[in-house]
């Protein structure tokens, strides 16, 4: 593959990423592929190479081997001719001079600038979660980097036996689930009504905090912690003290509680900032069109999402404008999926608040909850709990916005019923390889008899059976027991 | 099968089933068993026809003046417009000797670098990515019967019960060794009733199915290290790759949930012996190449390839699709499986053709562009076809068929008048395979004869005798032989050395040994059943892992077409159907228009009513089969009637030239 950049007389476009996380790095792909002719370099704050951040839990539950989730090589940008400076951190940006200032005090010039700066997790207001010194209490984690990940793991599992998880959020669920999975005892405290609630109506997310319950996951909604207490002895468990009394023990607490879009950079750059970045259809600032944020640190429409797939339409559009395509960015269908052992979860849209009219299908006892939002026969929003069975075909219909039967969105939530078995009628054709009816068969006395004469199942073998039975045989071969479901080999490692 | 002489008097030959050819261990379907019946068939072509200009209709002439009209033409056109303006177009059905014939043919009495076939829209996708992969395009690298000893066999793309109804006795063996058989295709078919998991992707993503395999492979810890290390190369930058294809984006795309991928995986990752066959669901598609790549990366990270009773295969898709590719047909090849383009091959076939290497044109165009540019100012002006049906074949037919009506001349050889010799200038009845000797190429790469068994009808001559007649009359530098045995022999001499070698394979030795596999460079060599044990045929010895990326069909659904449309085949119809379809004993209802009970209900048809179904290109109206066993976002047409190939995608796959047939944006509505 060639380098980025072309032999052109004009000079190049210095393009600055800062950031290298999950956009950033869709973002840079796609300049490669589409031969962006500029200079690009990219600024990351975590030392290591671009790695798939949404897998971390997976990591931590020992589904995913950690080396498993690094996108890109330090090599792969080399060979594409992009520059990339791991380990550091942007201290300003200057609009007027066009250069961002590192840590370092090294000033690094652009004609175009994107920002990536992703989220940054929020703190709850617990006393005794950040010591005087400013750091964390050292039993409490947040789980945001690779780094924290490893940090987790490390103190797994010999020397905790139970956990807090601050936050019933989707990354909340997923941390309580691959902790339990992990053999901790795992506690999860919600300060709203309900577990997903951002997600999720609050019936289903009871169904759901209940089967989580079911497979050892205690879930405390409506409390908040609002104290961490330290045990008196060195090495023993530390309390956090909820807001309704009760004080749960555990030897690590780990953060969720959600992020916020990371503006600072913005902000001190005189950027119009809301919630996140705002940007337009060309994901520019409307200050400076050419200062571009995609993915979490972006407010699109007065929409920030804090999810991959639109980060990564957002790095498509700008990278394919950047390339010299003209095309907008029109905002994102987002699915997010809880991931998760034994934990079955899909969001579609906004099932809380999109309008339309809802089809709900609710199984408490088997814990299964769907809900589909329905406008003009489009699915435009639906959440999954408990059963994912039609989760493919919703989504396909969700994305592609496929106007749907008007008994449609109910049967889509039903379970397909097979048709009961009737004996076959004579004219009903048995071996298509022969063109034989189960007429021609039943004329005969024996199997042997119809592969003579009617040359049945001397094709492909798949009617043995019916034919067998046709003329009162013993099939030679019953058909196979449907399997036992396959024991899912625990992939955690020691 | 043999052809037993059963009659008294008259000679009548009967399909008799032929239990010692270890293939199909003498099974066959009723395809084979009727094959015999366009003996004698009505409709059987037996004089050539010439257009009459003045008032468009046919009238019989006799060989020699056919073969005056139309040399004569080609010459003409030869003549103001260079041999360029000259085209062939051959197919997968044809023998060996004739593939290699018509190619030689092209290359020297014509001159011209405008030869493609019709295998172009079978196997390309697979071949191309074998060669890429493993330096080699050989359909199974394994005897079929290897399929038996696999743990695990995963067909995707192939509803081999319905298109090759005795192999499926294998999978049977497999099972009832043990083996596990998994199908990935959009439709739940007769095939898939056979099988223990049953994946069913939306069509045209089977690559990011296999790239989430893959990140499932790795992710689990389950790839073979040292086999990666020794035996491949390029595979950092595919396991980076994989990483950003995690199971629920792999879901989002392919409509197949998590945990049908991890039971999928869990599959391949947990037994030794595992075997991918890929077929024309995964591969007719604009990146069908790529998605082999992605299946032989999850084949080679598991360290499949060269293992005995596992690997990665390509299901062949025509009698002779894998023969019809190695022998020059295609318009980039020479025999031997050649490049056209590789200086030493070039001096290596003209020696044994007797012209020299500069007189061979360089490459030509790929069969659908090749169509696209007939007639146009820099296209081809004449076109000869032997052994295909295009307007039925070809994907959007209609704007084909309008290139085939701007020909100067349009000849076309086949045993009856079918959609395509109906609009020729001149059509010339040629033998059918019970009437005329030649080998064919398995899909196993094992070579085998068939000896004529009865003679051809007064009138009717073989394609072998069309090309030598007319480049006598072209007045090319070296005649053509007429005789299969001594073409099959100089055949053997122009692959020699090449990555098909027959050189050592003769017809005694075919039949002695039930078929010989190549490469089989000398008369001592036993012939090569199973490849990769030691090194692949790459420079290096290597296979080569590549780095592919899923782009989707190139015709995404939307408001106004809103379903996939997918086509395929039936049991009891072959390709156009320009045979089959004329054999009384085969059922042929006409074309279907397969769809799930909801989207029956959404556009309020029940099974058996009609239904039109429309794309950006074509529309058709035929009755709705209304099945559970497929997507509902999907429906399914048979191709072997005129009309669906109106309804299908020209894109084309950029390494392989394979049109998009397995996937397009569609509506259905009731008629």
């Amino acid at each position: 593959m060639r380098p980025l950049g072309g032999r052109s007389a004009t000079p190049r476009e210095r393009l600055v990423v800062v950031g290298h996380g999950m956009a950033a790095t869709r973002f840079v792909e796609q300049l490669v592929a589409g031969g962006y002719p500029g200079h690009v370099t990219v600024i990351g704050e975590e030392p290591v190479p671009a790695y798939n951040r949404i897998l971390l839990s997976a990591v931590l539950e020992g589904t995913h081997d950690a080396s498993a989730i690094r996108l890109r090589s330090p090599e792969w940008y080399a060979e594409h001719g992009v520059e990339l400076r791991l380990g550091t951190r942007v201290l300003t940006v200057d609009r007027e001079h066009g250069d961002v200032m590192l840590v370092d005090g090294t000033c690094v010039p652009f004609d175009r600038l994107v920002l990536a700066t992703g989220a940054i997790p929020t703190l709850p207001p617990i006393r005794g979660l950040v010591r005087p010194d400013g750091s964390l209490h050292p039993r409490v984690h947040a789980f945001r980097s690779l780094a924290d990940c490893e940090r987790l793991l490390a103190v797994l599992p010999v020397d905790a036996a139970r956990a807090v998880v601050i936050g019933g959020g989707l990354l909340g669920l997923q941390v309580a689930r691959a902790l339990s999975v992990r053999g901790v005892a795992t506690e999860v405290v919600e300060g709203g009504d309900t577990v997903l609630s951002r997600q999720v109506t609050p019936a289903a997310g009871t169904i759901l905090a209940r089967s989580l319950t079911q497979l050892g996951t205690t879930v405390y909604t409506g409390a908040r912690a609002t104290k961490l207490i330290d045990h008196p002895e060195e090495g023993g468990p530390i309390g956090v003290q909820l807001d309704n009394g009760f004080v749960l023990d555990a030897d690590l607490i780990v953060l969720t509680a959600g992020g916020r879009p990371s503006v600072a950079l913005a902000r001190g750059a005189g950027l119009q900032v809301r919630r996140g970045i705002v940007v337009d259809e060309h994901l520019a600032s409307p200050t400076d069109p050419r200062i571009h944020a995609i993915g979490d640190c972006a407010q699109h429409a007065g929409q920030v999402t804090g999810f991959v797939p639109p980060a990564w339409e957002q790095a498509v559009v700008l990278a394919q404008r950047l390339c010299g395509a003209d095309l907008d960015y029109r905002g994102s269908r987002n699915v997010a999926r809880l991931r998760a052992t034994d934990l079955e979860v899909a969001v579609l849209g906004d099932p809380v608040a999109e309008p339309g009219e809802i089809v709900e299908v609710s199984n408490p006892v088997a814990g299964k909850h769907s809900r589909l939002v329905v406008r003009d026969g489009v699915i435009v929003a639906a959440a999954l709990v408990g059963d994912l069975s039609r989760v493919g075909l919703i989504t396909q219909a969700y994305d592609r916005g496929t106007v749907l039967g008007v008994r449609e969105p109910g049967d889509l939530l039903l379970p397909e019923t097979a048709a009961p078995l009737a004996p076959l009628p004579d004219d009903a054709e048995v071996c298509a390889c022969a063109g034989v009816t189960a007429g021609a068969v039943r004329a005969c006395g024996s199997l042997a008899e119809a592969q003579e004469r009617t040359r049945a199942t001397t094709g492909c073998g798949g009617c043995t059976q019916v034919c067998s039975r046709l003329v009162g045989e013993v099939p030679v071969r019953e058909p196979r027991e449907p399997r036992e479901p396959r024991e899912v080999v625990s992939p955690v490692r020691s | 099968m043999t052809l037993a002489n059963t009659g008294a008097g008259r000679r009548t030959l009967e399909v008799q089933p032929w239990a010692e050819f270890p293939v199909n261990q003498g099974a066959l379907c009723r395809k084979g068993w009727t094959s015999g019946g366009l003996t004698g068939h009505r409709e059987r072509l037996t004089t050539p026809l010439l257009r009459d200009r003045a008032t468009g209709e046919f009238r019989s002439v006799g060989w020699d003046d056919a073969l005056d009209v139309v040399a004569g033409t080609l010459a003409a056109i030869r003549e103001e417009h260079g041999a360029d303006a000259l085209a062939v177009f051959g197919g997968g059905g044809l023998t060996n000797e004739k593939s290699y014939q018509l190619g030689k043919f092209a290359r020297v009495a014509l001159g011209t670098s405008q030869i493609d076939y019709n295998g172009r829209w079978c196997m390309s996708s697979a071949a191309s990515a074998a060669n890429r992969a493993f330096g080699v395009d050989r359909g199974l690298p394994f005897p079929l019967a290897d399929v038996e000893q696999a743990e695990v066999v995963v067909l995707v793309g192939s509803n081999l019960a319905e298109t090759m109804p005795p192999a499926a006795r294998h999978l049977d063996r497999c099972r009832e060794n043990g083996g596990e058989v998994v199908v990935i295709d959009p439709r739940r078919t007769s095939t898939a009733d056979r099988a223990d998991l049953v994946v069913q992707p939306v069509p045209g993503t089977d690559l990011a199915l296999a790239l989430g395999v893959l990140h499932l492979v790795i992710s689990g810890g389950h790839v073979d290290e040292s086999y990666v290390a020794e035996r491949t190369s390029g595979w950092e930058a595919v396991r980076d790759h994989v990483a950003a294809w995690w199971p629920e984006r792999v879901e989002r795309v392919t409509g197949i949930s998590v945990p049908e991928l991890h039971a999928l995986a869990d599959l391949m990752t947990s037994h030794r012996r595992v075997m991918v066959l890929t077929a024309r669901g995964a591969e007719q598609h604009a990146q069908g190449s790529d998605t082999v790549l992605a299946w032989i990366n999850v084949c080679l990270a598991l360290g499949l390839p060269g293992r005995e009773h596992a690997g990665w295969g390509c299901l062949t898709g025509q009698g002779n699709g894998q023969g019809g590719r190695e022998h020059g047909q295609k318009s980039d090849q020479l025999p031997g499986y050649r490049m056209i383009d590789d200086p030493a091959a070039r001096q290596h076939v003209a020696g044994v053709w007797g012209v020299e290497a500069d007189s061979l044109p360089g490459k030509g165009r790929s069969a659908y562009e090749l169509l696209e540019a007939l007639g146009t100012p820099e296209g081809p002006k004449a076109l000869l076809v032997h052994g295909s049906n295009i307007v039925v074949s070809a994907p959007n037919a209609t704007h084909v068929a309008e290139r085939l009506e701007a020909l100067d001349l349009l000849v076309v050889c086949d045993l009856v008048l079918s959609e395509t010799a109906a609009m020729a200038d001149v059509v010339l009845p040629v033998t059918q395979w019970a009437e005329e000797t030649g080998t064919m190429t398995n899909l196993e790469g094992r070579v085998i004869l068939r000896r004529q068994a009865r003679r051809a009808p007064s009138g009717v001559r073989s394609d072998l005798d069309v090309i030598a007649g007319l480049a006598e009359r072209l007045g090319s530098p070296v005649p053509f032989s007429t005789d299969p045995e001594t073409i099959f022999a100089e055949l053997g001499r122009a692959s020699s050395g090449g990555k098909a070698d027959y050189a050592g394979i003769t017809y005694e030795r075919i039949e002695t040994e039930l078929g010989v596999f190549w490469p089989c460079p000398t008369p001592e060599h036993p012939g090569t059943p199973r490849l990769f044990a030691d090194a692949f045929a790459t420079s290096d010895g290597r296979a080569r892992f590549l780095d592919v990326e899923h782009r989707g069909p190139a015709e995404p659904c939307d408001g106004e077409f809103p379903v996939h449309l997918t086509t395929g085949r039936v049991l009891a119809q072959y390709q156009s159907g320009a045979q089959t379809r004329r054999i009384r004993e085969l059922p042929d209802g006409g074309a279907f228009i397969e769809m799930h009970p909801l989207l029956a209900a959404r556009i309020g048809v029940a099974d058996g009513m009609r239904v039109t179904i429309s794309t950006r290109r074509g529309e058709l109206t035929a009755p709705a089969r209304v099945a559970t066993t497929i997507r509902p976002d999907t429906v399914f047409v048979p191709f072997h009637w005129l009309g669906v190939n109106r309804l299908t995608h020209d894109a084309l796959d950029p390494a392989s030239r394979m049109p998009e047939f397995k996937v397009c944006a569609a509506r259905v509505e009731a008629a």
